[in-house]
């Protein structure tokens, strides 16, 4: 696990300023999401309600995809491979709940 | 800077993303499995999930998203050669892996008094079984990262080499990215 | 060859081939007897038959292995092996125990070579691929003790490297997954787990970690790409096995007496048994797009590169098609296991262990690559044999797939000896590319006797007068 490619000290610059960090950021909407999400579970059933929290979890993995991992700053092809697959697990997830 | 950062590779080994889309693949497999056996139980499935505790898995997301998040910070604590915060990151992180652990156990506790097993019907074999199997992927996401802390700690990285803290960082962010999906499957969708 | 140590391999080698030829010979019997109920009944009965194409198989590999052993550790550790001499002494042991068995199965009825072993003190004879009697199991167990004592040494006094750590280890695990052959208990289905912790623990986990170490060790030597980029990809391909295999086990578990659970379990954890293999298809031309020198020796490249893909298609695809609960419900003891079996034990196990003598040999006979020549025969007998065995898989998979649908699905089922007789044809198939292998082999055997070794002066004024 050696480092083998080495890369100039400080690419990604400091945020200045009042605004918190993006991860600091994604991190403060995944809780609220998932508080939300677990409200929405408590709250009853239902088709919509529950698109909803399907919805919203696809778009918390989104967050941690592109701000935790960092592939909103590499080549676009790895995040919408990622994107590509929650909306495929998710959609296997709603087609399977719409036939139940 | 948007121009300069899109060109950037992979943050990590090239190897562990390998292995990353392999255990998505793996984990993309049991989701379908669950959900596809569930169409023909919903009402089983339904009845058993509301007999689960959900406060455990619900503080479990939370446990492991903010762990998760100390791991993007110990990540760019290294890019700006600060390894001591990097070190203090990762341990925090490696400290609420632990938690997520110890209430994982708690609520298996809980189930196992309650006389569930893999045999008591289908919803509880794929609780069991995928929790099961998380869990495993924690306890590998922690010798990862405690071998990066460690190494972090030995003075291995610094602004300019710092790949294996994103290699380890990476695997340990897959392994929250599945416990989100997870969480909804298992304890919310019903 | 690094180190006069290595030598000891040899033997292995040279044996692994012989025995190898014994299992090609027994295998064109048995399909005979496939086509001829009664050819050479009463002297040489089926099940003698079948046993000894499939003992001689699991020999062979073990010898192939343990010379590989012998011959990589030494050299990625860079010392000398701790005991040639036992190294030795354990080879001729082995091929003694081997001769003795095969000559048992042979010459003396099964039931009276059970009584003779002692097999009433403790029962371990009967089961598939296990059939040895006690003494000779005993002598695997010490066997394998033996060839672990001498590589650990070696290990422990020379340099660490993650790849003999690997090979070690699953050394190691290969040995311990051997101990329930010791545990035969009057409960089916307690003897049918034990049973396949050994087999499915072996071929579908352990052997996995081995051939992942072999097929290493050859590209790190052939292509020059660093040992680091390797050893990773060793280490993903080694948790992808251990993830999907542990549990995968669940699909021979299906309608042995297990809790019911099992038919879900087996089903997806197996359906992902491919994954490491794909893998290690990814990982073999990743190393070779990366190489940093042109090796002389195509033909041990030919193999290494051949090895993850003939174990895909064999173990990986050949092994999903028939994995899931519901279709093995079906196809469960046809002969679409069979051709699963022959594909996957070929295309793994066999063909990795043809890779690493087809590297190590030239060098243990002091040259880099043989002559041009000779390894064009070795490419020539590779190329027969896996067109043969690819259509031996797909004759026998025809063969399963009438048995399923005639004999096990239907309002009106055939009986099974009826169901055979529609399935001449495949067996014919089958044997005719039986004897097709049996040839290819032959050609492959022949390589060896081309002498003369691979000169780089010649090659390079033949490809300027091309």
């Amino acid at each position: 696990m050696s480092s083998i490619e080495n890369r100039p000290a400080g690419s990604v610059a400091e945020p200045q300023g009042f605004l918190p960090k993006p991860c600091t950021a994604a991190w403060a909407a995944l809780i609220g999401l998932a508080l939300f999400t677990y409200r929405l579970g408590a709250y009853g059933s239902g088709r919509l309600l529950m698109g909803a929290a399907l919805c919203l979890t696809l778009l918390k993995g989104q967050l941690v995809v592109d701000y935790f991992m960092g592939l909103r700053s590499v080549r676009p092809f790895w995040r919408i491979a990622m994107a590509a697959y929650l909306i495929v697990v998710g959609g296997v997830i709603a087609v399977a709940y719409l036939s139940a | 800077m948007k121009t300069a950062s899109s060109a950037q590779p992979l943050p990590g080994d090239f190897a562990i993303w390998v292995f990353i889309f392999a255990e998505l693949l793996v984990f993309g497999v049991l989701f379908s499995a669950y959900a596809l056996s569930r169409m023909s139980n919903a009402g089983l499935f339904d009845a058993s999930q509301a007999t689960l505790n959900r406060s455990y898995g619900l503080v479990n997301t939370l446990t492991l998203v903010t762990s998760s998040y100390f791991v993007a910070r110990a990540t760019r604590a290294i890019r700006h050669g600060r390894s001591a915060a990097c070190g203090r990151w990762l341990g925090g992180a490696l400290a609420l892996g632990a938690l997520f652990l110890a209430v994982k156990l708690l609520e298996f506790h809980d189930d196992f008094s309650r006389g569930i097993t893999l045999s008591t019907n289908l919803f509880y074999m794929f609780y069991l079984s995928l929790t099961f199997f998380h869990f495993m992927h924690v306890v590998l996401g922690m010798v990862i990262l405690g071998f990066v802390a460690y190494r972090t700690y030995a003075g291995a990285y610094d602004a300019n080499r710092y790949t294996g803290v994103e290699t380890g960082a990476s695997y340990w962010h897959m392994v929250d990215l599945v416990w989100i999906i997870l969480f909804a499957l298992i304890y919310v969708l019903h | 060859m690094k180190y006069s140590s290595q030598k000891v391999a040899m033997p292995y080698f040279i044996a692994a081939l012989a025995l190898f030829f014994g299992q090609i010979v027994f295998g064109l019997i048995a399909g005979l007897q496939y086509l001829d109920g009664t050819f050479l009944f009463p002297d040489l009965p089926f099940n003698v038959t079948r046993m000894s194409h499939t003992n001689l198989l699991i020999v062979w590999l073990l010898m192939a292995f343990m010379g590989a052993a012998y011959y990589i550790v030494p050299e990625e550790a860079q010392t000398e092996l701790y005991s040639p001499k036992l190294a030795l002494v354990t080879f001729w042991v082995f091929l003694a125990a081997a001769a003795l068995t095969l000559a048992g199965y042979l010459f003396v009825p099964y039931s009276q070579l059970a009584a003779m072993t002692g097999d009433a003190i403790l029962p371990t004879m009967g089961r598939g691929y296990l059939e040895q009697p006690l003494p000779t199991k005993i002598g695997i167990v010490l066997v394998a003790l033996s060839l672990l004592f001498n590589v650990t040494m070696t290990l422990i006094k020379g340099r660490k490297t993650s790849l003999n750590l690997i090979l070690i280890g699953s050394l190691w695990g290969l040995a311990l997954l051997f101990l329930p052959a010791f545990y035969f208990p009057d409960d089916t289905v307690k003897a049918s787990y034990g049973w396949w912790w050994i087999v499915h623990g072996w071929v579908e986990g352990d052997w996995e970690l081995i051939l992942g170490a072999l097929l290493g060790f050859i590209l790190i030597k052939m292509t020059g790409v660093d040992r680091e980029i390797v050893e990773k990809w060793l280490y993903i391909i080694i948790a992808m096995t251990l993830m999907t295999g542990i549990i995968g086990i669940g699909h021979h578990y299906y309608y042995i007496g297990a809790p019911a659970y099992w038919i879900w379990l087996g089903s997806i954890f197996s359906a992902l048994e491919p994954i490491p293999f794909l893998l290690l298809v990814a990982f073999a031309f990743k190393m070779l797009l990366q190489r940093r020198r042109e090796h002389p020796n195509k033909a041990a490249m030919l193999w290494a590169l051949a090895t993850p893909i003939v174990a895909f298609l064999g173990a990986g695809l050949w092994g999903f098609m028939i994995t899931l609960a519901p279709v093995q419900y079906y196809t469960h003891g046809t002969n679409f296991t069979a051709a699963h079996g022959h594909l996957a034990f070929f295309g793994a196990y066999a063909m990795v262990s043809l890779s690493i003598i087809s590297y190590a040999m030239p060098l243990l006979r002091g040259r880099e690559a043989n002559s041009p020549s000779a390894q064009r025969w070795e490419m020539t007998g590779f190329w027969i044999m896996v067109f043969s065995m690819i259509v031996i898989t797909l004759a026998l998979t025809g063969a399963g797939i009438v048995t399923a649908f005639l004999q096990r699905s239907g309002d009106n089922p055939l009986g099974f000896m009826q169901v055979q007789d529609k399935e001449r044809v495949f067996f014919w198939i089958r044997e005719f590319a039986g004897l097709g292998f049996f040839s290819g082999l032959l050609v492959y055997l022949g390589s060896f006797f081309i002498s003369g070794e691979y000169d780089y002066a010649s090659e390079a004024k033949q490809a300027l007068s091309a």
